[in-house]
């Protein structure tokens, strides 16, 4: 089962913006599958961001954590981590890691970003089996989930028109897929601990069998300087579910 | 009359043991809910040395009914800490920080 990894699979990547995501936030979400028509609550995911500094430079570390919830944990237990290493100011990926256990299934991925922007160096291990590596062209602007995310939240969205749409391209699963977001206007929603808020709301679409229906991969994002996701819904081959916030901390 | 609803009592008042076992919410109170239904309409259809069985499901289904309440009220949807886990976190971090330095 491989849901909690097509959660996370909400993709775009942008080449204009600015830099506004801040060092120590920590964004706490209630993931829920949808079961015979109800929400069940079955996960938390947790993204934080933190500078990291080596010898030669400084990287904002994205971290996107997925834990099922403790009742959860005999019946099937996910533990998964997504991190990336962007440029604090672009957002351009150095690393990206993708570390998945779900109920027994486990993956590992590395991608290393190559200097010349249009490579990726990746090495890959599932369950009992070896590692693979090898080296894939990709577009110059082409960029991993995490990063792509966030990177949206730099996009000013009150600039745009309902209906408004920008294109994108994002590798995961070592392939490079084409994303459309799609502005869809303004709409009041639940923002946990920030309350009620405005929030931007954008659908998103891929040329994959990933994400199903139009329209119905969608992300509210809250129409202020922060620009935090409030609310993420997603409809995929094996169900439809949401992420809602919970708390949101140094933003 | 009076067997359908015993059966349909019966099917779905296990049915809502099982969805009580299991961490599913608030979504055990559907089978548990027509369990009850079943059962009462199969003691208003029985003769009255017959009423017996629906009425022992009835009882097992309230008690699962409770049960089921209890969980969503008392039982917290959290996340317990995972030492393992937290172990291959900083593992992986010490990595990553070899991979940037070399980049």
């Amino acid at each position: 089962m491989k849901k909690i990894s097509l959660i996370i699979c909400f993709v775009f990547t942008v080449g204009f913006g600015f830099s506004q995501i801040k060092s120590n936030e920590r964004l706490i979400y209630a993931a829920s599958y949808n079961m015979s028509g109800l929400m069940t609550q079955l996960a938390q995911v947790t993204m934080t961001t933190e500078t990291i500094k080596t010898s030669k430079k400084a990287f904002l570390h994205l971290n996107w954590e997925a834990s099922t919830f403790s009742k959860w944990d005999s019946f099937f237990k996910i533990r998964d981590v997504y991190e990336t290493y962007v440029d604090p100011q672009t957002l351009k990926p150095s690393l990206y890691k993708r570390n998945i256990y779900e109920g027994g299934y486990s993956k590992t991925e590395k991608y290393i970003f190559n200097a010349n922007g249009k490579s990726i160096t990746s090495s890959t291990q599932k369950r009992n089996r070896p590692e693979t590596r090898k080296t894939f062209a990709i577009g110059s602007s082409t960029r991993d989930i995490i990063s792509t995310i966030y990177k949206l939240r730099t996009i000013n969205f009150a600039q745009f028109k309902p209906g408004q749409t920008l294109s994108f391209r994002i590798v995961f699963d070592e392939k490079e897929y084409p994303v459309y977001v799609k502005y869809m206007g303004v709409e009041n929603v639940s923002a946990g601990n920030l309350g009620r808020k405005q929030c931007f709301k954008i659908s998103i679409t891929a040329k994959t069998d990933k994400l199903r229906g139009r329209d119905k991969n969608l992300i509210w994002i809250t129409a202020d300087a922060a620009k935090v996701p409030a609310l993420i819904r997603f409809s995929i081959p094996v169900g439809t579910g949401q992420l809602t916030l919970a708390s949101a901390s140094g933003i | 009359m009076r067997k359908l609803f015993v059966i349909l009592a019966v099917i779905f008042a296990v049915l809502g043991i099982i969805f009580a076992i299991l961490p599913l919410g608030t979504i055990a109170f559907l089978p548990i809910g027509i369990a009850i239904i079943s059962s009462i309409l199969a003691i208003q259809n029985s003769k009255l040395n017959h009423k017996t069985l629906p009425k022992i499901i009835l009882f097992i289904s309230a008690i699962t009914l409770l049960v089921v309440i209890g969980k969503v009220i008392f039982v917290k949807d959290v996340v317990v800490p995972d030492k393992q886990f937290e172990q291959k976190k900083v593992e992986s971090k010490k990595e990553d920080i070899k991979d940037l330095e070399g980049l």
